[in-house]
C-alpha cells in the first residue's frame, strides 16, 4: 500500500499527520510518499492507494492551490476512478470553488467539489463534533476561521450526518464531502485515531481485509468514552 | 462627558477593589472589567507610566516579565505590573487602575506588562510600549491561537510603529513581525546539541518566507528555532545584536556578545528555553541603558518563580515540580525534551488535562499528536503515571510514541497518582502540571512527599 501525503511541510497543523502515522504504524510495509510544494506529485503519473492532505495556514493555502491547479484534471480523473482521498480540516476548501474573506479578498480554489467558503479571521469557530457515517458514530473537533456552503444541485454527497455540532456550516447538518472514495471533512487532527471503526472502514477501501489497528483496544476504549461524553446533552459543545 | 464617564468608571473600579477585599474574593481582573463596562474607552483615558515595557510571545513571557519586574525592583524602581492578574485587557486595565490615584494621576514612572498576543489588538491602540520583548512565536492553543502565522499577523497589524522591538533572531516567525519597527535581535549561537534537520513533529517554518523553497538550517535547535538560510534566494535569519555563546552548564554561565564586546552572565536554569529567557532579559536591560555590571548584579538576585518550577530533595529522592503548559504542544515538547536530557532514573506524573475544559466541554486533544511524546521513550524513564479526565487519550498517545505500555499507568483521579509511584533508590520524580492545576499539583506533591517519608 502506498500513501501520498500532499505538502507535509505546510499541511501539517493540529496533529493531522497522525492519520498517516496510524496507518503506517498499523501496516509498517506501507510506503509513504511525501510530496512537497515544488515537487511533481506522485499521483501525476501513478495511482497511489491513498492521497492525504491536512490542515494548512491561510497563506500556505494559496501556495497549495497554486501547486495543485495544473493537476486539477488529473485529480478529477483519480476521483472518478475511485482512488481514495482523505482530506481533513480546512484543506477541504482547496478543492472548492472559492474562498472569500470578509476583508474582501477572494481566492479561487480548484473547483473540483461544489462548495464555496467564507472566511473571517476575527472569528474562530471551535466545537466538538459527533455525527454518523453510515451506522458508525464519528467524533472529533472543529477549529476554523471559515465555513463552507454547498452549491445548489451539488453533484456530491455529505461525508457525515451531524448529530451535534456544525455541519459544513452551522446552519446545516450535512458535514464534509464525499465523491466516490474522496473523503473530505472539516474535522481536524487525528480523525482516524479518534474513530477506529472509521479507520478500519477506510483501510477496507484500501484493499485490506479484516483490518487490525495498532493499539486498537485502547483506541476503542478512548473512543467509547468520547462518544459517551459527546452524546451527553450536559457536555458543552462550543468553546 | 468622556472625562466624567472615565472618573465614574475609575472610582467604581477602585470601589470594587475594596468590596473584593471585604468579601475576600479573588477576582483579580474584576476592577478592570467594571471599568471597561462603564467606560469602554477607559484604556484610552487612564494615565499610564512614562516608560512602558511589554513582554509577549507564545512561551516564556510570564518568566521574562517577572524577571524584568524583580530586577527593576531590586534596582529600587517602583514598577507597575500585571504579574498578579491576567495578561489580557482586563488584567492590564486592572493594574493601571492600581497605579493611579483617585484623581487619575499615575503613581509610577515605569510599567512592565505581560501581554497576551491576541489581546494586543485591544490593548495597543491605547498603550504604546516603548519596548516590546517578543520571546518567540510557536504553536499554542489550537482553539484560541490557531497557528503562529495568524498570531504574527495580529502582532504586525497592532504593534504601534513607535515601539522598539526586542525579538528573537533564532525564530523566523517572530523576527519577521512589524518589519517597519525599529528592532534589536537576541539569539544563541550554535550549541553542541543543535542539529541541521528538524526531528520534532512541529516545524512551522519549513519553507522560505520569500521564495517558498525548502529552507536549510546552519543549525537547528528545535522545531523552527535556529539559523535558517534559503539556498535558492539567499534569505537568511537576522544576525543577533545580543548573541549568547559558550553556554556552560557546569558553571551555569553564558557569554553574551554585543557589538564585539563579550560579557559573562549567570544562567538561572539549564533548560534551553530558560537560557533564551536570560539572553532576552539582558538585551532588554541593555536597551534600557543598564550597564553590563549592573545587569549582572541584578540577575544574580532573581530566580524563576517557584509556581512554575521547583525542586525539593527528600532523603535520596528529588521531587521536581514543572509547569507544563497544557494544550500547547510546543511548550510540552520543550519540557519533555528537557526532562529526557537529564541524567538519572525518573518517574513522571503527567497531570496536564485542562480542568476547566473538563468542566465546560471536553478538551480538544489534537495537540497531543503535535507534541513529541516520543522524547519520553527513554530507558531511564522507568514509570509514567498519566492522570486526569483525559488520561485515556494521553495513554494512547504515549503508546503511539512507542513507549512500552507496561511502564505506563493511567488513572482518572489526580490524588491517586502518587500511589502508582515505585519510589526506587535515587528516584527523580517529576510532576508535570498544567496552568489551571497548580493547587491540585501541590496536593499531589504533598502526597508524594508523604509516601517518600514512609506514610500513606
Amino acid at each position: 500500500m502506498n500513501i501520498e501525503v500532499m505538502f507535509p511541510e505546510v499541511c501539517n497543523l493540529y496533529g493531522d499527520l497522525a492519520n498517516v502515522k496510524l496507518i503506517k504504524d498499523s501496516y509498517p510495509e506501507t510506503v509513504v510518499i511525501e510530496t512537497g510544494l515544488k515537487d511533481i506529485p506522485y499521483f501525476f503519473e501513478n495511482k497511489p492507494d491513498l492521497i492525504y492532505m491536512g490542515s494548512v495556514t491561510e497563506d500556505n493555502q494559496v501556495l497549495v492551490i497554486e501547486a495543485l491547479m495544473k493537476y486539477k484534471g488529473r485529480i478529477k480523473t483519480l476521483i472518478d476512478e475511485g482512488v481514495c482521498f482523505l482530506v481533513t480540516g480546512n484543506a477541504i476548501e482547496v478543492f472548492g470553488g472559492e474562498i472569500s474573506d470578509v476583508d474582501g479578498t477572494k481566492l479561487r480554489g480548484l473547483g473540483i467539489v461544489e462548495i464555496s467558503t467564507k472566511r473571517d479571521m476575527f472569528n474562530r469557530f471551535n466545537s466538538l463534533y459527533i455525527g454518523k457515517f453510515d451506522n458508525l458514530d464519528i467524533v472529533g473537533y472543529k477549529s476554523q476561521f471559515t465555513h463552507s456552503y454547498y452549491y445548489n444541485n451539488q453533484n456530491s454527497s455529505q461525508l457525515f450526518d451531524t448529530i451535534r455540532g456544525a455541519g459544513l456550516n452551522p446552519e446545516v447538518k450535512e458535514e464534509g464531502i464525499r465523491i466516490n472514495n474522496f473523503f473530505a471533512t472539516y474535522v481536524i487532527g487525528p480523525l482516524l485515531i479518534l474513530n477506529p471503526d472509521f479507520a478500519k472502514y477506510l483501510l477496507e477501501q484500501l484493499g485490506i481485509n479484516n483490518p487490525k489497528l495498532l493499539h486498537e483496544k485502547d483506541m476503542i476504549e478512548a473512543y467509547k468514552l468520547r462518544v459517551k461524553e459527546y452524546s451527553d446533552s450536559n457536555t458543552g459543545f462550543y468553546y | 462627558m468622556h472625562r466624567i464617564r472615565f472618573f465614574i468608571a475609575l472610582w467604581g473600579a477602585k470601589g470594587s477593589k475594596i468590596l473584593l477585599k471585604i468579601t475576600r474574593n479573588n477576582g483579580t481582573n474584576f476592577p478592570g472589567k467594571i471599568a471597561i463596562k462603564i467606560c469602554p474607552d477607559f484604556l484610552k483615558y487612564i494615565n499610564k507610566p512614562k516608560k512602558i515595557i511589554g513582554v509577549t510571545g507564545t512561551n516564556g513571557k510570564t518568566t521574562v516579565a517577572n524577571l524584568a519586574i524583580d530586577m527593576l525592583e531590586y534596582d529600587g524602581e517602583k514598577v507597575l505590573n500585571n504579574s498578579l492578574g491576567s495578561n489580557t485587557i482586563t488584567g492590564i486595565v486592572t493594574s493601571l487602575i492600581n497605579g493611579v490615584s483617585l484623581s487619575g494621576k499615575s503613581k509610577y514612572e515605569k510599567g512592565v506588562f505581560e501581554i497576551d498576543e491576541k489581546s494586543t489588538k485591544r490593548i495597543f491602540p491605547e498603550v504604546t510600549p516603548d519596548y516590546l520583548l517578543v520571546t518567540n512565536l510557536s504553536r499554542d492553543s489550537i482553539m484560541r491561537n490557531g497557528h503562529p502565522e495568524y498570531i504574527s499577523k495580529i502582532l504586525t497589524k497592532y504593534i504601534p510603529k513607535a515601539t522598539k522591538l526586542i525579538i528573537n533572531a533564532d525564530d523566523l516567525i517572530s523576527s519577521n513581525i512589524s518589519p517597519e519597527n525599529e528592532r534589536v535581535y537576541f539569539g544563541i549561537d550554535k550549541m553542541d546539541t543543535d542539529k541541521t534537520e528538524c526531528t520534532n513533529l512541529i516545524n512551522d517554518l519549513q519553507i522560505c518566507p520569500k521564495c517558498h523553497s525548502k529552507l536549510s538550517y546552519d543549525y537547528l535547535r528545535y522545531h523552527h528555532m535556529g539559523k535558517a538560510v534559503c539556498n535558492n534566494c539567499g534569505f537568511s535569519s537576522p544576525e543577533s545584536d545580543y548573541l549568547g555563546e559558550n553556554v556552560n552548564l557546569t558553571d551555569m554561565t553564558i557569554d553574551i556578545k554585543e557589538a564585539g564586546d563579550v560579557n559573562r552572565y549567570r544562567l538561572l536554569n539549564d533548560s534551553v528555553f530558560n537560557i533564551y529567557n536570560v539572553v532576552s532579559i539582558v538585551a532588554l536591560f541593555r536597551e534600557l541603558g543598564y550597564s553590563h555590571d549592573k545587569t549582572k548584579k541584578l540577575l544574580e538576585k532573581v530566580n524563576i518563580i517557584s509556581s512554575r518550577y521547583n525542586v525539593k530533595e527528600i532523603d535520596d529522592k528529588k521531587v521536581f515540580m514543572q509547569m507544563t503548559k497544557d494544550r500547547n504542544a510546543f511548550a510540552c515538547t520543550r519540557v519533555f525534551d528537557y526532562i529526557s536530557s537529564l541524567p538519572g532514573e525518573k518517574e513522571l506524573i503527567i497531570m496536564m488535562s485542562n480542568l476547566d475544559d473538563a468542566k465546560h466541554w471536553s478538551e480538544n486533544t489534537c495537540w497531543l499528536y503535535d507534541c513529541d511524546f516520543e522524547l519520553l521513550n527513554k530507558d531511564n524513564i522507568k514509570n509514567i503515571v498519566v492522570v486526569g479526565p483525559r488520561s485515556k487519550d494521553y495513554y494512547l498517545r504515549i503508546l503511539f510514541a512507542g513507549i512500552d505500555g507496561e511502564k505506563v499507568v493511567n488513572t482518572m483521579n489526580e490524588l491517586d497518582a502518587p500511589n502508582y509511584l515505585k519510589l526506587f533508590e535515587n528516584d527523580n520524580i517529576y510532576i508535570l502540571y498544567g496552568t489551571d492545576s497548580i493547587e491540585l499539583a501541590s496536593l499531589v506533591k504533598e502526597k508524594v512527599e508523604t509516601r517518600i517519608r514512609g506514610g500513606n
